[in-house]
């Protein structure tokens, strides 16, 4: 009886402690873009610097632009110009298909050109389809592959869609999304990517919290007074001023980046750290954050804009006068946002969030601000330099931990001050880590959706933030402004300081 | 030791490359050195905080390691080669460096000299300095045949503690090997003549049935294990594997007994399956056939592009070639390389194992 198992590759054996993509095709829509360009391509050339890919492999580009295979390659090898020799092997298996994306004849193309490429380089029928286009296009493009059956994975092959955020512009709007893209596609073919999960450090977040017994039993409302989530850029809009008046802080950096730090910060152990084990308890814990009710609004969030200022020296103009905003904008650059979480853990706690652009520095850090000891030992003049401890997970730059405790002043005097334990990731591991497109893009290839978000975190996550959309966009709500290079307007101060605490200076 | 001023000096600063100053190159810089001969292991561990405190003054340096990293030269020239790597990967992997040089028919004396180290942490935004210590004790007299005692003091508590014994194999029996969670080594280095290789690998085995041993050579074979297992991965291509009947190895003396020993062991094949062959640098081929279909699959090496190239071409007409850089070969890379991964590795020991049996 002949044996239809297929043999072990057996030379693979303890070379697994590196993940690699298997053999496969990566389509990418898009591809004359700049995403293309600027992230994918040099993330594709690092992997196989890395040797994460493998042999068997070929990308296929599809876009609107007319252009020759030939033209294709040249693109893609000038946008690696120190590309080492495998590249170029990567380069000659690739290929370009120019379609409009709505058009069959776009995808029978492609379904042929899969067909060839499969047959001539044994990739096997693993694809991977990367949808670096406008988000407009997104469902029409999964349905077009369905049409053509490229949704359904072949035995022993796969088929996944790669989207990048934004997932619709509110709930409604990503419902809608979600149904196109499920009507051709499963929930585990689609790969929904926030490139700030792919950061080394979020995933650190993850590490801090489960491999270490020490923190997990103070990581509750019984010793954490509060915790503060910054996400501070000192850059404006750049050039992406008409891109950002249709988005906004609310929309751009909370709905997405922050609720995704917040749901690792908030979410109770998982049996395991694997993509259901995380992604239930990230949506567990999104769930129970109190979604506001529409009356609440001016009462637990800010907006602002920003103002001219001073930037590192530099003298920066205000948001109204960037490129391609409007003059009477009402687009918010900064949020300030106070929200409460209904669980056992973290009942009673409140979390302040603070996202803006042209902040004074660069960074993006979860603080856990503890009680205060039930009773002061010492003489109130000899603790006057005594604050509470903190806990500060610094997510970029600079990415590491600091532990804010008291300890004597050297001296005859009993006198206690804070000092700082203070540890760096890049200090103790100085290798350079993978770029969060270099990770993502290989977590998809080898089809781990942990580092991606689920159709229901996305759902939940817009349910957060649907009441302030409402409120904001009724057009009466204030709108305050802020000078570029402080810290944020009045009004947020105000929103922190009503409660008896601070916001931190990081 | 030899440079050490018989009277020594606390403090004393480094040559050329200053001190607290912002690493102009790409290495680390010394900051603070301290020596001094005939000494007590106290006073060494005394001038560690001391060396610290006094490049504190001039800018903070972030104190962590990762292990302790501890070799032991039989030659001065070991001694300042294997230092010179273990500080690049200081770099690399923080840690404490201890350099033991003993001479049992000198005078009985230890002669210290420990540094402070400065290398420069790339960091998203900003770059940051870590500081580590190297410490070289040259001991003399019958302190040297028991250097356990002598580098306890130096461990950090609760961190790995890797050893190395360049150009020489460690006694399993050596009471130093107790404190070490990993003992590192280099299959390359032994040799060329195959009754030296067939000892020292089973010398290796019985090693290895102790403690952890991590190979450089077999860390340096990694990317042509690798890129011959790639070439398997395509389903097609895998139907090959149980059809080898034909493996041929080239190299030099110790990489290509282990690969043919890892080919041997991993394949099943039959000794006479498997061609040695004597050559500068490393190529693997491997000759199959499935179903009337011939496969060869090739690794090689290709100077001109200084790259590798691995290839599987099928007489059914499917092909696949793939290229990486040539890999670094330094002994600071595949140190660096070793100490990220200080695990038994048991494929490693049965590719040893059928490597004594082809250089009897």
């Amino acid at each position: 009886m002949t044996s239809t198992t297929l043999p072990v590759n057996v030379l693979a054996e303890g070379l697994d402690t590196v993940r690699r993509a298997p053999p496969g095709v990566l389509v990418v829509f898009g591809a004359s873009g700049d995403l293309t360009h600027r992230k994918l391509l040099p993330a594709l050339e690092r992997l196989s610097r890395r040797r994460l890919l493998p042999a068997a492999f070929a990308m296929v580009g599809v876009a609107r632009t007319e252009m020759s295979d030939d033209s294709f390659r040249d693109l893609m090898m000038g946008a690696i110009p120190d590309a080492g020799p495998g590249w170029a092997e990567i380069v000659k298996n690739s290929s370009y298909i120019a379609g409009e994306y709505a058009h069959p004849d776009t995808f029978t193309a492609l379904q042929a050109r899969l067909k060839e490429i499969e047959e001539a380089l044994g990739t096997g029928p693993n694809r991977t389809f990367y949808l670096a286009t406008i988000p407009e296009v997104f469902a029409g493009v999964a349905q077009a592959l369905g049409k053509v059956g490229l949704n359904q994975p072949e035995p022993g092959g796969s088929a996944r869609l790669v989207i990048e955020k934004p997932f619709g512009r509110d709930r409604q709007t990503a419902h809608e999304l979600d149904a196109a893209l499920h009507e051709v596609f499963e929930e585990d073919q689609i790969y929904r990517i926030d490139h700030y999960l792919g950061k080394e450090t979020v995933q650190n977040v993850l590490a801090l919290r489960f491999a270490n017994a020490i923190f997990e039993p103070l990581w509750s409302r019984n010793y954490i007074d509060h915790v503060q989530i910054t996400v501070a850029e000192t850059i404006g809009v750049e050039k992406r001023g008409s891109f950002y008046e249709t988005a906004g802080a609310l929309r751009d950096i909370v709905q997405n980046h922050v609720m995704q730090v917040l749901s690792l910060t908030l979410m109770e152990p998982p049996g395991s750290i694997d993509a259901q084990g995380i992604r239930d308890e990230k949506v567990k814990a999104l769930r129970s954050v109190v979604v506001p009710k529409l009356a609440d609004v001016p009462n637990v969030a800010v907006r602002a804009q920003y103002d001219s200022g001073w930037i590192e020296g530099n003298a920066v103009p205000g948001y109204r006068l960037e490129d391609g905003v409007s003059a009477t904008s009402q687009t918010e650059t900064y949020v300030a946002l106070k929200l409460s979480v209904d669980n056992w853990r973290w009942a009673g706690v409140p979390i302040y969030i603070r996202t803006g652009k042209r902040l004074p520095k660069r960074l993006t850090e979860v603080a856990l601000q503890f009680k205060a000891v039930p009773h002061l030992a010492f003489p109130k003049e000899a603790a006057t330099g005594l604050n509470p401890n903190a806990l500060v997970m610094r997510i970029q730059p600079d990415e590491g931990v600091t532990l804010r405790f008291g300890a004597k002043v050297p001296g005859q005097a009993f006198m206690v001050r804070d000092v700082l334990m203070d540890f760096s990731y890049g200090a103790a591991f100085l290798e350079e880590p993978p770029d969060a497109y270099e990770r993502l893009l290989l977590d998809a290839m080898v089809g781990d959706p942990t580092l991606f978000i689920r159709s229901d975190e996305v759902d939940t996550a817009w349910g957060v933030v649907q009441p302030l959309l409402d409120a904001w966009g009724s057009g009466d709500a204030p709108l305050s402004g802020y000078a570029s290079g402080s810290w944020g307007p009045r009004p947020a101060e105000t929103l922190i300081e009503r409660d008896g605490r601070q916001w931190r200076t990081p | 030791m030899s440079q050490a001023r018989p009277d020594g000096a606390v403090g004393e600063r480094a040559g050329p490359a200053g001190a607290g100053t912002a690493a102009a190159t790409d290495g680390p810089q010394a900051v603070e050195v301290w020596q001094r001969a005939n000494v007590g292991l106290g006073q060494v561990l005394a001038s560690l905080p001391e060396l610290r405190r006094k490049a504190s003054g001039r800018e903070a340096g972030t104190r962590t390691a990762v292990m302790t990293l501890v070799m032991v030269a039989g030659v001065d020239e070991d001694a300042e080669e294997s230092a010179t790597s273990f500080r690049s990967l200081g770099g690399h992997h923080p840690c404490r460096v201890v350099v033991l040089r003993p001479e049992p028919d000198s005078t009985p004396a230890i002669d210290a000299r420990a540094c402070l180290w400065r290398a420069q942490a790339t960091g998203e935004d900003e770059d940051h300095p870590v500081f580590f210590e190297e410490i070289h004790l040259r001991i003399g007299g019958q302190a040297a045949s028991h250097l356990s005692s002598i580098v306890a003091p130096f461990v950090l508590a609760d961190l790995p503690v890797v050893m190395w014994f360049p150009h020489v194999l460690p006694d399993p029996a050596d009471p130093l090997l107790r404190l070490a969670s990993a003992v590192l080594v280099d299959t390359r280095s032994i040799g060329p003549e195959p009754e030296a290789i067939g000892h020292s690998y089973r010398a290796l085995l019985e090693l290895a049935n102790h403690q952890p041993v991590v190979d450089l050579s077999w860390v340096r074979l990694q990317p042509w294990r690798e890129l011959l297992a790639g070439l398997f991965e395509p389903e097609h291509n895998r139907e090959f594997l149980p059809g080898v009947h034909l493996a041929s190895v080239r190299g030099k003396p110790g990489p290509r007994h282990m690969l043919g020993g890892w080919l041997l062991s991993q394949l099943d094949l039959r000794a006479r399956e498997l061609v040695l062959e004597d050559a500068k640098h490393v190529a693997i081929t491997l000759a199959a056939d499935y179903q009337g279909e011939e496969g060869k699959f090739e690794v090689t090496r290709d100077d001109r592009l200084r790259a590798v190239w691995a290839q599987a071409t099928l007489s059914g007409g499917v092909s696949q070639r793939q290229g990486l850089p040539l890999p670094d070969d330094s002994l600071t890379s595949a140190l660096s390389s070793a100490v990220s991964n200080l695990r038994a590795d048991r494929v490693w020991e049965r590719a040893l194992a059928s490597a004594a049996i082809l250089a009897p």
